[in-house]
C-alpha cells in the first residue's frame, strides 16, 4: 500500500501575540510594558491524506487553515503532536523533503517584481539543481498548459494578477513536487482566470499524481477541485469527508430549481418546501430529502414546466450555516 | 550544502540582483554616481588629518592610505553585498515572504545573505584595491608570500566577523521586526575602521578589537602587508571572528525556530 502523503497526529500550534489598546497612550505604554496573549491557532489536529488526493481545507478567517498548511510545509514548527509529510518531518526542512513539496500563496509572491518571470525560473533551475534538458521540458509543458509563453518574458510588475499567479505556479512546479500546498491561489482573480487555474490544478494532479492541499475563500474552487473537505474551526478539526456528506449533514434539504409558464402563489408553495426565489417564470425551493419524491412530480405538473434541477445546497450556504452554529453543535 | 552548490546558488542570485539593478536605467546610473562620490568624500577626513600632522598614532601618510584602501574594500563589501542583503531579508521577515526562501532546498542563511546586491559597490572595492597597490608602491614595500598569506587570512577573518555581526542583526529582526536601521548603525560604526586601532585607547580599543572588531578588519591586514603583524595577533583576530560567527550561527538557528511568518 502506498505511503500516505500527510499524517498528522494531535498537531498543535500556539502563538504568543502582542496586544495593546487603541490610541497614542496605549502605543506609548506598550513601548515599556508589552502585553501578550496566547493564541491556540491549531489544536490537536489529526489528519491523514493519501498520495494523489485533492483536499480542501475550509474554515472561517483565523480558523487555522494557513497555520496548518505552513506546518505541513515546514515553515512553522508545531508546538505539539507529530507530523509526517511524504515520510519526512517537515520542521527539519531536509533538502529532499523541500524538493518534494511546493507552496503557492495567493497573497505573497516569489517572482522578482522588476524582472520577467523567466529570470526567476532560471534561479529555481539552479536552486533545485534541475538539469537543463529537464528544465526545458518541464518549462515547455507548464507554459503550454497555462498558456503563458508570451507573458513569462514581460516584467512581473506589468502582469495582471491572474497572469502573475500563473507564473507563480510555473515557478512552484518546475521541480516536479509530489505535494502541492495552495493557499488562496485564486485570490482576487476574475471568474475566467479562476476557471483556468482550477482546470490546470486538476490536470496537474491527474497527470502527475501529485497530492494537492488547498485553502480558498472561494467555495467554488473547493467544490470544483476537492472531492474531500476538511473543515477547521477555532484551530480544531470539525469535519473530514466528502463534499456531499458535509452538505447532507449540515444542510440536508435539496435545492430544486424549475422554470414554468405559471408559478403558484406563495401560500401554495409553502406546502412543497422553503421558497428561496420566486419570479414570474422560475422558482427555487429548498425541499426536505424525504419530500423530494412527492414535490418533483408536482413541480413537473406545473404549466410549461421545464429545466427542473435537483441539487445540494451551495457550499457557501452550507459553510455559513455551519459557522453560524454554536461551537458545540458544529462537530 | 557543498561549496560548489553554494557557489552556484550565490552566482545565480547575484545574476538576478544584477538584472534587477539594470532594470531601471536612471536608478542604475544615479547609484553609480552616488557610489563614486560617496567613496571619494570618505577619503577627505583622512586627507585633512595627514595635511596637519605627519602621522596618526604612529602611521605615516601612505600607511594610512593603505589602511584607507583596505577600508574601502571592506566598506564596498558591506554596502555592496551585506547591507542590501540584510535589508532585503529583514523586509522578507517583516512581510512574511521569507516563507519562499525557507521553502527552497538550500540553506536559508545563504539565501538571505545573497538576497540583494548593489553592483556599483564593486567600484569602491576596485578603487580600494588600487589605493592599496599605489600605497604599497609609494612606501616601497613588497610583501612576501608569507606576509600576503597572513594579511589575507586576517582580512578574511575580518570579513567573517562583519558577516557574523550582520547575521546577528538579521536574527534579532525575527523578534523585533523593524531593525533595518541596525544596518545603518553598522555602517556608521564601520567608519571607525578607517583609523588604526592604535588611535584608540582603553575600553574603546578593546571594544573595536573584540566586541565589534571593525578596526581589526583593516588594521591587522594592513599590518600584515607592512610586515608588522605577528602570528599571535593574527590568531587573536581569527579566533575573535570564529567565536563571533559561532554565536551568530546559534542565534540564527534559534531565531529561525521562532519564525512565525506573517498571517495571510
Amino acid at each position: 500500500m502506498a505511503q500516505p502523503a500527510v499524517v498528522a497526529k494531535g498537531l498543535s500550534k500556539r502563538f504568543e501575540v502582542a496586544r495593546r489598546g487603541a490610541g497614542v497612550g496605549a502605543a506609548l505604554r506598550a513601548l515599556f510594558r508589552r502585553e501578550t496573549e496566547v493564541v491556540d491557532a491549531v489544536v490537536d489536529l489529526s489528519l491523514s491524506i493519501e498520495a494523489g488526493e485533492r483536499v480542501g481545507l475550509l474554515g472561517p478567517n483565523g480558523a487555522g487553515k494557513t497555520t496548518t498548511l505552513k506546518m505541513l510545509a515546514g515553515l512553522l514548527h508545531p508546538t505539539g503532536g507529530s507530523l509526517e509529510v511524504v515520510g519526512y518531518e517537515p520542521r527539519r526542512r531536509s533538502p529532499d523533503f523541500l524538493r518534494s513539496i511546493a507552496m503557492v500563496m495567493g497573497h505573497k509572491r516569489q517572482l522578482s517584481w522588476d524582472l520577467p518571470a523567466i529570470d526567476t525560473f532560471e534561479l529555481h533551475r539552479v536552486v533545485y539543481d534541475i538539469g537543463r534538458e529537464d528544465y526545458r521540458r518541464r518549462l515547455d509543458q507548464l507554459v503550454t498548459l497555462l498558456r503563458v509563453s508570451e507573458i513569462i518574458h514581460k516584467p512581473v510588475r506589468t502582469l495582471s494578477l491572474g497572469e502573475r499567479m500563473k507564473c507563480e505556479l510555473v515557478a512552484a512546479l518546475l521541480h516536479g513536487p509530489r505535494v502541492l500546498f495552495l493557499d488562496e491561489p485564486t485570490l482576487g482573480m476574475d471568474v475566467s482566470m479562476q476557471l483556468a487555474l482550477r482546470d490546470f490544478i486538476r490536470a496537474y494532479n491527474e497527470e502527475h499524481g501529485a497530492t494537492v492541499v488547498l485553502t480558498s475563500h472561494y467555495m467554488e474552487d473547493v467544490a470544483a477541485l476537492c472531492p474531500r473537505i476538511v473543515v477547521i474551526d477555532g484551530g480544531a478539526l470539525r469535519f473530514d469527508g466528502g463534499l456531499g456528506e458535509l452538505t447532507r449533514r449540515i444542510r440536508p434539504r435539496r435545492r430544486i430549481r424549475v422554470a414554468a409558464d405559471r408559478i403558484p402563489e406563495l401560500a401554495a408553495l409553502s406546502e412543497l418546501g422553503a421558497v428561496i426565489e420566486r419570479h414570474a417564470g422560475s422558482l427555487v425551493l429548498d425541499v426536505e430529502p424525504g419530500a423530494i419524491e412527492r414535490v418533483v412530480p408536482e413541480l413537473l405538473a406545473l404549466p410549461g414546466s421545464r429545466d427542473l434541477e435537483v441539487r445540494d445546497a451551495p457550499l457557501e450556504e452550507v459553510m455559513r450555516e455551519l459557522f453560524d452554529r454554536p461551537t458545540e453543535e458544529r462537530g | 550544502m557543498g561549496v560548489r552548490t553554494t557557489a552556484r546558488i550565490v552566482g545565480a542570485q547575484l545574476r538576478l540582483s544584477c538584472l534587477e539593478a539594470l532594470a531601471y536605467r536612471v536608478g542604475f546610473w544615479s547609484d553609480g554616481v552616488v557610489g563614486v562620490l560617496w567613496g571619494a568624500i570618505g577619503v577627505i577626513p583622512l586627507l585633512v588629518a595627514i595635511e596637519h600632522r605627519p602621522d596618526v598614532a604612529g602611521w605615516s601618510a601612505w600607511e594610512l592610505m593603505l589602511l584607507s584602501g583596505l577600508f574601502m574594500v571592506v566598506s564596498g563589501i558591506f554596502s555592496g553585498f551585506l547591507q542590501p542583503a540584510l535589508r532585503a531579508s529583514m523586509e522578507h521577515i517583516r512581510r512574511g515572504s521569507l516563507d519562499y526562501l525557507l521553502l527552497r532546498p538550500v540553506s536559508p542563511l545563504v539565501l538571505c545573505l545573497v538576497a540583494d546586491f548593489a553592483p556599483w559597490s564593486g567600484l569602491e572595492i576596485i578603487a580600494g584595491i588600487s589605493l592599496c597597490v599605489v600605497s604599497l608602491a609609494k612606501l616601497g614595500v613588497s610583501p612576501s608570500f608569507a606576509e600576503l598569506g597572513l594579511a589575507a587570512a586576517v582580512f578574511a577573518a575580518g570579513i567573517i566577523a562583519l558577516y557574523a555581526l550582520g547575521i546577528m542583526a538579521l536574527a534579532l529582526s525575527f523578534r523585533a521586526l523593524r531593525l533595518q536601521n541596525l544596518t545603518d548603525f553598522m555602517e556608521t560604526l564601520l567608519d571607525f575602521a578607517r583609523w588604526p586601532t592604535s588611535a584608540f585607547s582603553g575600553p574603546l580599543k578593546a571594544f573595536f578589537t573584540f566586541v565589534i572588531p571593525f578596526a581589526v578588519m583593516t588594521t591587522r591586514p594592513a599590518e600584515g602587508l607592512l610586515g608588522r603583524l605577528d602570528v599571535s595577533s593574527a590568531a587573536v583576530a581569527v579566533t575573535t571572528s570564529l567565536v563571533l560567527m559561532s554565536l551568530a550561527w546559534i542565534l540564527w538557528r534559534r531565531s529561525l525556530r521562532l519564525y512565525t511568518s506573517a498571517s495571510s
